[in-house]
C-alpha cells in the first residue's frame, strides 16, 4: 500500500513538473482568410509610414531578483538601420551604437557594464522585436481564443512571433522559441495613431527564463522626419 | 560604481565656483546655502532635438544636498550627515535606488569639503584653467575619467562666483548643458529637505 501511494505521488509530481504554464505555450490559432488582418499587423511597425522615426523613452529595467535601474533610451529607425543610445537621468551617455540592415554594427560608446558584447546583442534583439516586423518566412493570419486577431510569423528554425495588432485598444507581440515556449512578450498600452501606426505611450517588455528581465518603457517624445 | 560616483561628482561641481581660492577666479560670496531651478539639455548627434529635463537643487554648507528632477523622469538625490540616498520614480512611486555606490559617495563628500574651503585647485580628478573671466575649464586628469568626460565648462554669472551654466562634454557631438535660474542664496533650509523624499 505504501509503495502504491509513493508511486502515485511520484507520477503526480512528474505530471505537474512537465506541464508548462499554458500561458507560456504558443496558443492555438483559427486560420482566417489569406489577407485578413495583414495590413493591421504591418501597421504595428511604424516604418511602414516611411521616413525616419525617433523615440525617446524612460526605461525602467528590472531583473528577476528585483535589481535594476532607470535610464533614458533613444531609438532612431531609418528603414532597416537602427541607432540607439542609453543615457542616465543625469545626462551621462552610457551606450551609443548603430546597427545596420546587413547585421553589421558600430559601438560608438559603451561605459562598463554596458561594454559587454552580450549587452549590445540583447539590446538590438529587444529593439528589433519592438520596432521591426518579424523576419519569419511564413505568415498566417487568424484569431486566438477570445477572438483576438493575430498574425503568426514562422521562422525557418521553427520559432514563432505572434503580432496582435488590436488588443485592449493597443498591441502585443509575443515571441516563442522552437519548442513553442514564450521567450519574450511586448505589451503596448495607451496607443495613439500616428500615420497608420498605433504608437503606445507605454510598453512593457518581458523576457522569460533564468535570466528574465522586464523593461517598462514610457514614451517621452516621438518624431517622424525625412 | 565608478559611474555613479562620477554622476554625483558632476552634480557637486555646481557649487564649486562659489568657493574658488585662486586669484584668476572671481571673488567668492560667503555661502551658507543655495537653491535654484535648472533646465538640463542633453545633446547627442543622433537626437533630432535635445532631451530636456527640469528640476531644482538645494545645497547647504557643509555637506547637505537635494538634487531633484521633476521631468521627464522624477528622481531625487539626497545627501546629509554623511549619508547618500537616491530615489527614482517606478510605477508612479518614488522608490529608493539601491544601486548607488555609497562608499564612493564618501569620497565625493571629502572632495566637496575641500572645495568649500577654497582648495578647489587641489582636486585630483580635474585640471583647472580659466580661459576668460566668465569661464572655468575642467579637464580630467585620469585616463579612465577622460574616457567618459572630455571636459567641463563652467559659465559664471555676473554675480561673483555664481553659475549660469555647466556644460559637460563627452565628445564632439555629445554634451549636457545645465542652465540655472531663480537662484536664492543663504536662505534658512529645514533639515527635512535633505532627509525626506
Amino acid at each position: 500500500m505504501k509503495s502504491y501511494t509513493f508511486c502515485l505521488l511520484f507520477i503526480l509530481l512528474f505530471m505537474v513538473a512537465c506541464a508548462a504554464d499554458p500561458q507560456l505555450r504558443l496558443p492555438e490559432m483559427t486560420a482566417a482568410e489569406e489577407r485578413q488582418g495583414k495590413d493591421a499587423c504591418a501597421d504595428v511597425f511604424p516604418q511602414k509610414n516611411g521616413g525616419k522615426w525617433q523615440f525617446v523613452h524612460s526605461i525602467d529595467f528590472t531583473m528577476k531578483d528585483g535589481s535594476g535601474t532607470t535610464v533614458v533610451g533613444v531609438t532612431t529607425l531609418d528603414k532597416n538601420d537602427i541607432e540607439c543610445a542609453l543615457v542616465t537621468v543625469e545626462g551621462l551617455t552610457l551606450f551609443e551604437a548603430a546597427f545596420r540592415h546587413d547585421k553589421s554594427f558600430e559601438i560608438r560608446r559603451a561605459i562598463p557594464p554596458f561594454d559587454k558584447p552580450e549587452f549590445a546583442k540583447g539590446l538590438i534583439n529587444d529593439i528589433r522585436a519592438i520596432f521591426q516586423p518579424p523576419q519569419g518566412t511564413k505568415m498566417q493570419t487568424g484569431q486566438l481564443a477570445g477572438a483576438a486577431s493575430v498574425c503568426r510569423y514562422i521562422e525557418v528554425d521553427g520559432s514563432v512571433v505572434d503580432v496582435l495588432p488590436d488588443i485592449d485598444g493597443c498591441l502585443q507581440i509575443k515571441s516563442y522559441n522552437p519548442d513553442l515556449i514564450l521567450e519574450r512578450s511586448i505589451t503596448g498600452r495607451s496607443c495613439r495613431e500616428i500615420g497608420s501606426s498605433p504608437i503606445p505611450d507605454y510598453i512593457e517588455l518581458k523576457t522569460f527564463g533564468r535570466t528574465g528581465y522586464t523593461l517598462k518603457m514610457t514614451l517621452i517624445s516621438i518624431d517622424n522626419f525625412k | 560604481m565608478k559611474l555613479k560616483f562620477l554622476i554625483v561628482t558632476l552634480l557637486l561641481f555646481l557649487f564649486v565656483p562659489v568657493c574658488f581660492g585662486r586669484t584668476a577666479a572671481p571673488e567668492p560670496v560667503a555661502l551658507q546655502s543655495i537653491q535654484a531651478d535648472f533646465i538640463q539639455e542633453k545633446h547627442l548627434k543622433i537626437l533630432v532635438r535635445p532631451i530636456i529635463s527640469t528640476g531644482t537643487f538645494i545645497f547647504q554648507a557643509p555637506q547637505s544636498l537635494r538634487w531633484e528632477y521633476r521631468t521627464p523622469v522624477p528622481s531625487i538625490l539626497l545627501m546629509h550627515g554623511g549619508r547618500v540616498k537616491k530615489f527614482i520614480e517606478k510605477d508612479s512611486l518614488l522608490v529608493e535606488d539601491k544601486g548607488m555606490g555609497l562608499d564612493s559617495m564618501q569620497v565625493v563628500l571629502g572632495e566637496i569639503s575641500n572645495w568649500l574651503d577654497g582648495r578647489f585647485s587641489d582636486n585630483d580628478m580635474f585640471s583647472v584653467s580659466f580661459p576668460d573671466k566668465s569661464t572655468v575649464l575642467l579637464t580630467p586628469k585620469e585616463q579612465a575619467l577622460a574616457g567618459m568626460i572630455s571636459k567641463i565648462e563652467l559659465k559664471l554669472a555676473d554675480r561673483k562666483g555664481l553659475l549660469d551654466e555647466v556644460i559637460i562634454f563627452e565628445g564632439p557631438d555629445s554634451y549636457t548643458k545645465m542652465i540655472f535660474k531663480n537662484r536664492a542664496l543663504n536662505k534658512e533650509i529645514p533639515v527635512s529637505v535633505f532627509t525626506d523624499k
